[in-house]
């Protein structure tokens, strides 16, 4: 056990994470230059890949002779970098013993590396700061001050920080003689009750759920009747190993270490991420502290552009769930947009990474509704409702009060942003809760936010306002009453389900103007006039028309332009496929999603 | 029963707006007579043509002595029904008496003349050739000579034109009694100088407020003069609707001879070389001078019949279902409704058929029967 290593990598996005960890994964031996030809080994989703970020995790064992002569089991164990992933980072961050903290020696510590080093510093994780890219030419004006950033941030000396280029190589064997030196051996009993935590598992279509573990006490054999704390579900292990470029079959795995197991195991909702694996007939009576049921946090509905195709979706979306069992759908049916399913997501991102693996990996043309948040309903008879579809809201005769998830936002950014960020934070009827200055020019902001005011594009618009600049990060907090109503959009004096949202009172009317605004944008003209109306209640608050097409017709039509005007209709139906009606209006996919694009 | 189509690709000038194909060099006429006569032989048919149709290019620019040598090989080659139409498209500023009456004793009972207005600064924007007192000329003549069944093209929406001048053109071409009229909104066609120009910015198109507004005005005073809208651009009086035009729109067979020139037989259609020359080689070297041939699916079928035949007289419903069992009224009932409220369709039991309004978006309630069809 003193010859293993456990740590993972804490970095903001294009800080290099990936690429330092392909540069150690080349250098221990495990990958050769010839495999590095696809760079980023570990993000082995094409999606992940393109964003730059990763979805999964993923761990990989190195073996490492250091410079002493010892040989070294080096467990690296891949993190998700992003916001809706917290909690999986939580676990997986409880499966190491230390941390590489990577920082971008040209932009500095941002937001979202904060939040995963303070949770990384509360489970008692060894850090090791590295400065990476250093190489870049602007690092030379930049430097120092990235380097007093993370020094005041840690505490740390100067020389505890390894100077590193990933890209290059600079600095690779100093990191790896640090996490020899500095991250403690992992500890525990061999012979203990068995206790170990479930970080991650994927699905295997040969052979079902594959369980990633961190043994921390006790030792895991094939045969072994397994019991899964959490659900209370028994197992007998097939196959345990340890976790290389595939999976290595060892047949044990003891105290200290890091690899998989499998169980035929048939859905992935079996094991839950955070549980404690022990021994059916010797289980521990002390299972892994810190377990949490993950919630879908942000609502969408998603609905087959033909509604043929419903049974098809549902398939894909059952089929999703094997490799990615945060994901919740029930049926639901809207008159705009017929039998589809309202899902749970953990957050934006996540939401966006399913409805493009829906389209690319199961072919499915979907439409897909503005997202929102889950309210909670206290009707008059104070009973509690979850809302997650606006259009499900009770009467309002029927409503006491309407609460609503809030975040804790916490957004690190240059402090010449400052205003502009207070600005959209407010308009977000966002509360200012802290304002810390982490150098002279860069500033740690944090907010008391609700949710639903997030889902709508405030990370893009974040974005843009500071040229990039800032980043963001948020945590759940509580739910708390706010004073929203709900607002229908009709078209031609029929209500729309799919285009009714929550809003607060006091931004309604505004809403409301600038929605019909967008839609007369983006629903096309037609053969008959449209009327859009915004309503609250029976209260009209907005109103915008479209005309009708007055003409529309080929004037010339004979046998030599007979087989060019099929064509072109064939061509405009399949233009029109997502096109939805509701009485006689079409209403175009974009206009389902009209409020992500209002100013 | 089918249409024969022969193209006559030659023009003494091409007009700015037209996409037909055809030459201004007139010195390979007589070849091309030779070469088409040839070209009937490679097509042969038993099946019995009710209509004849020469269209071009100007085909009027062919002698009454080539013309009578091309159909006298019609006849010929193929069975012809003895009240076949047989219509020939001429410009109204090269016709003379002789001439006209020389077709018309060859066979020719129907002309086709593109006026187009009766308005200086129009012709000239459209490049005719003729002038507004030869198009009344051109009808005296055809009248002289025998032709019971006249047919003049007019145009709308032709840039610098006003409700004005439009309403003049209709009257003006009223008052000559044409048996047919069909009146075109300008279609701005890929490839021509007109559609160059409009690229360029050299020209403002009439905008969709004011063709609508002109479409509505050609469908009120030739409807009140007593003609019958039957397709979106054609107008007849009683029994004078064009039968080869009808053969298209119907989903009939025809047969089409000479370059570019488009057939449809037995759900297949084929085009001919789109080139003189290359047209020429073929039709030497014996074999069919086609570009390319097409065999249309079913569903194919479906969408043709039922785009060509809603711009037409109607979608019949009978045949819808006998042909592709395909129930028509239950697949559009969401829409119906709307349409015959909007006065834009009538059911009268045997057709679906487009009103004026419904002609004006004809285009939009076609795409969304097919749709509709599936």
């Amino acid at each position: 056990m003193q010859h293993y290593r456990n740590f993972c990598i804490i970095a903001h996005i294009d800080h290099g994470k990936s690429t330092l960890a392909d540069r150690l994964l080349e250098r221990t031996g495990r990958v050769s230059a010839r495999e590095m030809t696809m760079n980023q080994i570990l993000d082995d989703n094409p999606l992940e890949q393109e964003r730059g970020i990763t979805i999964k995790l993923h761990a990989i064992q190195m073996d490492y002779v250091s410079a002493s002569g010892e040989n070294f089991k080096l467990n690296l164990i891949d993190t998700p970098g992003h916001v809706d992933f917290s909690y999986e980072v939580s676990r997986s961050l409880s499966a190491c013993e230390g941390a590489l903290l990577v920082v971008d020696a040209t932009q500095g510590v941002e937001a979202q590396t904060i939040s995963n080093l303070f949770m990384a510093l509360e489970q008692g994780l060894e850090i090791i700061p590295v400065i990476n890219k250093i190489d870049l030419p602007s690092a030379v004006t930049t430097i120092d001050n990235v380097k007093k950033q993370v020094m005041d941030l840690l505490g740390c000396k100067e020389e505890d920080m390894i100077m590193a280029s990933a890209k290059t190589g600079i600095g690779v064997d100093e990191i790896l003689e640090a996490v020899i030196a500095r991250i403690p051996a992992p500890k525990g009993d061999p012979k203990a009750p068995l206790r170990a935590l479930i970080y991650d598992s994927i699905f295997d279509a040969y052979r079902g759920v594959v369980v990633n573990v961190r043994v921390f006490d006790g030792t895991l054999r094939e045969k072994d009747k397994v019991l899964f704390m959490v659900t209370g579900q028994s197992y007998e292990l097939d196959e345990v190993g340890v976790l290389y470029m595939q999976r290595k079959r060892t047949g044990i795995l003891e105290a200290g270490n890091v690899g998989y197991f499998t169980a035929a195991i048939r859905k992935l909702q079996d094991t839950k991420v955070g549980d404690t694996v022990t021994l059916l007939n010797n289980p521990t009576d002390n299972p892994i502290a810190g377990f949490r049921e993950v919630k879908p946090m942000v609502f969408s509905g998603i609905y087959p552009a033909e509604s043929d195709d419903f049974e098809d979706l549902r398939e894909a979306l059952g089929k999703l769930t094997l490799n990615d069992s945060a994901i919740s759908f029930e049926p639901e049916s809207s008159n705009a947009l017929g039998f589809g399913f309202r899902c749970g997501f953990l957050g934006l991102l996540h939401m966006e990474i399913v409805q493009e693996r829906l389209e690319r990996e199961f072919n499915q043309t979907i439409i897909t509704t503005v997202p929102n948040v889950r309210y909670k309903v206290i009707t008059t008879k104070n009973e509690v409702v979850w809302v997650d579809n606006p259009a499900q809201l009770p009467k309002t005769t029927m409503i006491n009060e309407i609460l609503e998830p809030y975040i804790r936002a916490q957004i690190i950014a240059p402090s010449e942003f400052v205003g502009t960020i207070m600005k959209l934070c407010m308009d977000r009827r966002g509360v200012m809760t802290g304002q810390t200055y982490l150098s002279a020019d860069r500033v740690d902001l944090t907010f008391n936010m609700p949710l639903g005011e997030v889902v709508f594009d405030f990370y893009d618009k974040l974005k843009s306002s500071t040229r990039g600049y800032a980043s963001l990060d948020y945590e759940y907090s509580d739910y708390e009453p706010g004073e929203l109503v709900l607002m229908d959009i009709l078209l031609n004096g029929e209500p729309v389900d799919a285009l009714s949202s929550i809003v607060h009172r006091q931004k309604a009317h505004e809403w409301g103007k600038k929605l019909c605004i967008k839609l007369k944008e983006l629903i096309p003209r037609q053969m008959f006039e449209v009327a859009i109306q915004a309503s609250i209640g029976s209260k009209v608050v907005a109103r915008e028309s479209i005309s009708a097409i007055r003409k529309n017709v080929l004037a010339k039509c004979y046998g030599g332009d007979i087989s060019r005007k099929r064509k072109l209709i064939e061509k405009q139906k399949e233009g029109k496929k997502r096109m939805k009606q509701v009485g006689r209006v079409e209403i175009p996919q974009e206009a389902f999603h009209a409020v992500l694009s209002i100013d | 029963m089918f249409g024969l189509y022969l193209h006559i690709p030659f023009c003494e000038k091409k007009c700015s707006y037209c996409d037909f194909y055809s030459i201004e060099s007139t010195e390979h006429i007589h070849a091309f007579v030779r070469t088409l006569v040839q070209e009937i032989d490679l097509r042969s048919t038993s099946d019995i043509a009710t209509s004849v149709f020469f269209g071009g290019g100007t085909p009027s620019l062919l002698s009454p002595a080539d013309m009578a040598t091309i159909i006298s090989k019609l006849c010929n080659s193929y069975a012809i029904a003895e009240d076949a139409e047989w219509t020939m498209e001429c410009n109204p500023g090269t016709v003379t008496l002789e001439r006209l009456e020389a077709y018309r004793a060859s066979g020719i009972n129907r002309l086709s003349f593109g006026v187009q207005s009766f308005t200086a600064s129009e012709l000239m924007f459209l490049d005719r050739i003729h002038n507004a007192d030869e198009a009344d000329a051109a009808m005296s003549l055809a009248r002289a000579a025998g032709f019971d069944n006249v047919n003049m093209d007019l145009m709308f929406a032709v840039p610098g034109q006003t409700m004005e001048t439009l309403n003049y053109n209709l009257l003006r071409m009223l008052s000559l009694e044409p048996d047919h009229i069909s009146a075109y909104s300008l279609i701005y066609e890929h490839g021509t100088p007109l559609y160059a120009r409009l690229k360029k910015g050299l020209i403002t198109p009439q905008n969709e407020e004011v063709d609508a507004e002109m479409y509505a005005l050609v469908i009120a005073t030739l409807t009140a003069a007593g003609y019958e809208q039957y397709e979106v651009s054609n107008f007849a009086r009683t029994r004078k609707q064009c039968r080869h035009n009808l053969t298209y729109w119907h989903g009939d067979n025809y047969l089409a001879l000479g370059p570019s020139a488009h057939g449809y037989i037995d759900n297949t259609r084929y085009w001919n070389h789109r080139s003189l020359s290359a047209w020429t080689s073929k039709v030497h070297e014996g074999v069919l001078p086609e570009a390319n041939r097409e065999a249309l699916t079913p569903h194919e079928q479906l969408v043709e019949l039922l785009f060509l035949t809603l711009r037409a007289d109607g979608v019949p419903l009978a045949e819808f279902q006998s042909r592709f069992d395909i129930d028509l009224q239950s697949l559009l009932q969401p829409d119906l409704g709307h349409w015959f409220d909007a006065g834009f369709v009538i059911d009268n039991g045997i057709t679906l058929r487009l009103t004026g309004e419904g002609y004006r978006v004809c285009d939009e309630i076609t795409l969304k029967m097919i749709e509709r069809v599936g």
